[in-house]
């Protein structure tokens, strides 16, 4: 139910398209979601697993098969236009004319918002200002670099003072310089405009840092909804530590001795290939490594360095990992982000 | 409708930011093209340099009166090359008549048609003069079923009947007038007669030099096909042309914006998509339309004769230019690449340009070829700038056209808008 509170309240959305052999199948199943006035939102999920498909039904770009998605109290169904002057959109793709000049663009998507004369000069003074390409407006925009493009990518979304910005991995292929810019920009808009934003991203770092809350998503459905730390706390909060060990193998008897160590729940051997050197001796070299799970995990660890020594096992390097987005999204679909 | 023109206007902004190919492919080539093609298309209906005529036209004169000479007269100035055999045969036997032969009759005539020595036949039948006077004369005019005589050539021929026929009307209603006035008399039947052919000469002479009354219309006509020269088809044509080239780009357009993504940034924001859509097929049917303007203006301006219907002349461009943007908009639908739409655009203007008539008079075609060019949009819009400049047509006589225009833009449209997708 729609509150005073909620900006965006989803309902049993789902979108089902037709695979390239005819057979449909559902890219988004039955997502419900609701996201508050003046928090970031941020869908996390790898490629493919359905954000943008969700949020081009919530943003009014595809009809969605069944359910609705509500902005401000407007369904984007049945009341598209109302809905549609709440949303700012800042698309994934770099969605700006070329061979126009960055003021141009913004100008003509100002027009296109229901701004004209003087008060779109002045708007569109003011979001250059704020993207920081005032002295570039006069450029044309094939001329710019990634990052730039990217900022009037988001300035045009920015024009007519939305309530909720819909920002669809807005930091894909640029330098990192640029996209500390670009995360600093999407806390200005909550920090500043009080603006709720919905934001997309496969990097689990980002979404991490900026997100209020976060909805992990994977196979067109939500597995999780919460803060970063409400989700690390569904697995637990416990470090992983990784012995890389090499070609060795290692017995069920060693992992179970090495699980005696007091702090730890869990101790497994697993064995990848390693890519192929080139040399054609026909067989690829085995990389395995012990994973154990410990609650203190740098505690636990000279404990487990000792006891592997001694019993033979030689460790070639050791990683502690803390508890993070990546390892809930392992945990929750037993595959990593970039899979 | 504010959104419509924002949508157009920035469309156009963006055409108009490649400045240099603007004017290349807007101006220059356009231009430069129809008078080429004008070039081409004059010698084609003169002879080039040769002094041979095309238009040779067998006559039987079967009357060899008075009147049917003075009908071979008009349709003789229609075209300085129009050569009626075998009366105006020369020495060196322009007429290609057989060795020894001085006559035509119907089987040889029929023969020369045939083979496509002669474009058409004019026959004469005996009793012209007397059905002239009686005002049911009748003259066969027969055209070459597989290469046609050029449609200004029957026009010129109507016309002569028209100017003779009216010549005589002329003269029976002077007469019938003379007799009604008591005081008038004759004094015998020749000097009645005499009268009569005063009046019936001086009828003749008002209808061929006078431009304004209703008789001076089919004397105009006969004036105009005679200053018929290849600029008359090659301007219209190659507009006509061009001004696909200048809507079909709309496809890649439509295309890349998907690419870009402008198209779905657009259809998310508080407009209409019908308007989106709208004002990107406006911005490309105005690139139309300002083609057409060039060329016309330009050819105006030196002098080609372009037919005096303003009103026509622009619903033509409006119904044609209107019917390609929706083909265009159609087609876009059906193709996935900006590379795959460009093909198919210079396909398309580079097929139904020359088979609806662009490049040469469909009249110089078979009959079944002029059928097939039907098909294309071209032909009608073609049809329709013959009618004015070489039968002095006006908006009725052209309402088919367009009418024939607007409703196959009409179902392109309609096909067009409802396979279209913005995302």
């Amino acid at each position: 139910m729609t509150t005073s509170t909620t900006m965006v309240e989803v309902r049993g959305l789902a979108k089902q398209f037709k695979a390239a052999n005819g057979t449909p199948f559902f890219a988004v199943k039955d997502v419900d979601l609701d996201i508050r006035k003046g928090e970031i939102y941020s869908l996390l999920g790898p490629n493919g697993a359905g954000k943008t498909t969700t949020i081009s039904m919530i943003g009014g770009l595809i009809a969605p098969t069944r359910g609705d998605a509500k902005i401000g109290g407007y369904s984007i169904t049945k009341q598209p236009l109302d809905a549609k002057r709440l949303l700012g959109v800042v698309p994934q793709e770099i969605a700006l004319y070329p061979t126009l000049t960055a003021r141009q663009n913004l100008e003509f998507f100002g027009r296109m918002y229901g701004m004209s004369g003087a008060a779109l000069k002045s708007r569109v003074d003011e979001v250059l200002e704020f993207i920081d390409l005032t002295d570039k407006q006069n450029e044309r925009v094939d001329k710019f670099s990634g990052g730039m493009k990217r900022r009037v990518n988001i300035g045009i979304g920015l024009l007519h003072k939305p309530q909720l910005m819909y920002m669809d991995e807005p930091t894909v292929g640029i330098d990192p310089q640029n996209r500390r810019r670009i995360l600093d920009t999407v806390l200005r808009m909550r920090d500043e405009f009080g603006m709720t934003v919905l934001y997309t991203s496969h990097l689990m770092e980002e979404v991490q840092e900026i997100s209020d809350r976060v909805g992990i998503m994977d196979h067109g459905e939500i597995m999780a909804i919460g803060t970063v730390g409400e989700l690390i706390q569904k697995i637990g909060e416990e470090d992983m530590l990784i012995f890389r060990v090499g070609t060795q193998s290692v017995s069920s008897v060693q992992l179970e001795r090495l699980k005696t160590v007091e702090g730890v729940t869990s101790v497994t051997y697993e064995q990848t290939a390693k890519a192929a050197n080139g040399e054609g001796n026909g067989s690829l070299p085995i990389d395995g490594r012990v994973v154990a799970r410990a609650k203190r995990g740098r505690q636990a660890l000279p404990d487990l360095i000792g006891l592997a020594n001694a019993d033979g096992i030689e460790i070639q390097s050791v990683e502690v990992r803390e508890p993070d987005l990546e390892a809930v999204f392992l945990s929750l679909t037993g595959r990593a982000l970039r899979d | 409708m504010r959104s419509i023109l924002n949508v157009a206007l920035n469309d156009l902004r963006v055409i108009f930011r490649e400045r240099a190919s603007i004017i290349l492919n807007l101006v220059i080539i356009p231009l430069v093209i129809s008078f080429a093609a004008g070039g081409a298309n004059s010698s084609m209906g003169s002879g080039g340099d040769t002094a041979v005529p095309d238009l040779i036209i067998d006559v039987i004169d079967a009357s060899a009166s008075a009147e049917s000479a003075a009908f071979l007269d008009v349709v003789r100035s229609a075209n300085e090359n129009v050569l009626l055999c075998p009366l105006d045969n020369t020495a060196d036997n322009l007429c290609v008549l057989p060795e020894g032969v001085t006559t035509v009759d119907e089987t040889l005539a029929g023969t020369r048609l045939e083979d496509q020595t002669s474009l058409a036949l004019i026959l004469i039948p005996q009793d012209f003069s007397e059905t002239l006077n009686a005002g049911t004369a009748r003259v066969v005019y027969r055209s070459n079923e597989d290469a046609s005589a050029p449609g200004y050539l029957l026009s010129a021929v109507e016309a002569a009947a028209q100017q003779i026929g009216g010549a005589v009307e002329a003269r029976t209603i002077g007469l019938q007038v003379a007799d009604d006035i008591e005081f008038l008399t004759f004094a015998d039947e020749a000097d009645r007669a005499a009268f009569g052919d005063q009046v019936y000469t001086r009828a003749a002479e008002i209808w061929a030099t006078n431009p304004i009354t209703v008789n001076a219309t089919a004397g105009e006509l006969v004036l105009e096909s005679a200053a018929f020269n290849g600029f008359s088809q090659s301007f219209p044509g190659i507009a006509t042309m061009y001004a696909m080239f200048a809507v079909f780009p709309v496809m890649v357009a439509l295309i890349d914006e998907r690419r870009y993504w402008t198209l779905q940034r657009l259809a998310m924001m508080p407009i209409r998509r019908s308007e989106i859509l709208g004002g990107k097929l406006l911005a490309r049917f105005l690139m139309g339309m300002i083609q057409y303007a060039i060329v016309f203006a330009v050819g105006l301006v030196i002098g080609v004769p372009l037919g005096n219907q303003p009103l026509a002349t622009v619903l033509i461009m409006v119904s044609f230019v209107f019917c390609v943007t929706a083909l265009a908009l159609m087609v876009s639908t059906f193709v996935k690449s900006s590379q795959q739409a460009s093909g198919i655009s210079l396909f398309l203007s580079l097929t139904l340009a020359p088979l609806g008539g662009s490049w040469w008079p469909l009249d110089i075609v078979p009959s079944w070829m002029r059928m097939i060019g039907h098909v294309s949009p071209v032909a009608w819009a073609m049809d329709g700038y013959s009618k004015i400049i070489f039968s002095n047509g006006t908006l009725v006589d052209v309402l088919p056209m367009i009418g024939v225009l607007l409703g196959m833009g009409a179902v392109f449209f309609v096909i067009g808008v409802s396979r279209f997708k913005f995302e």
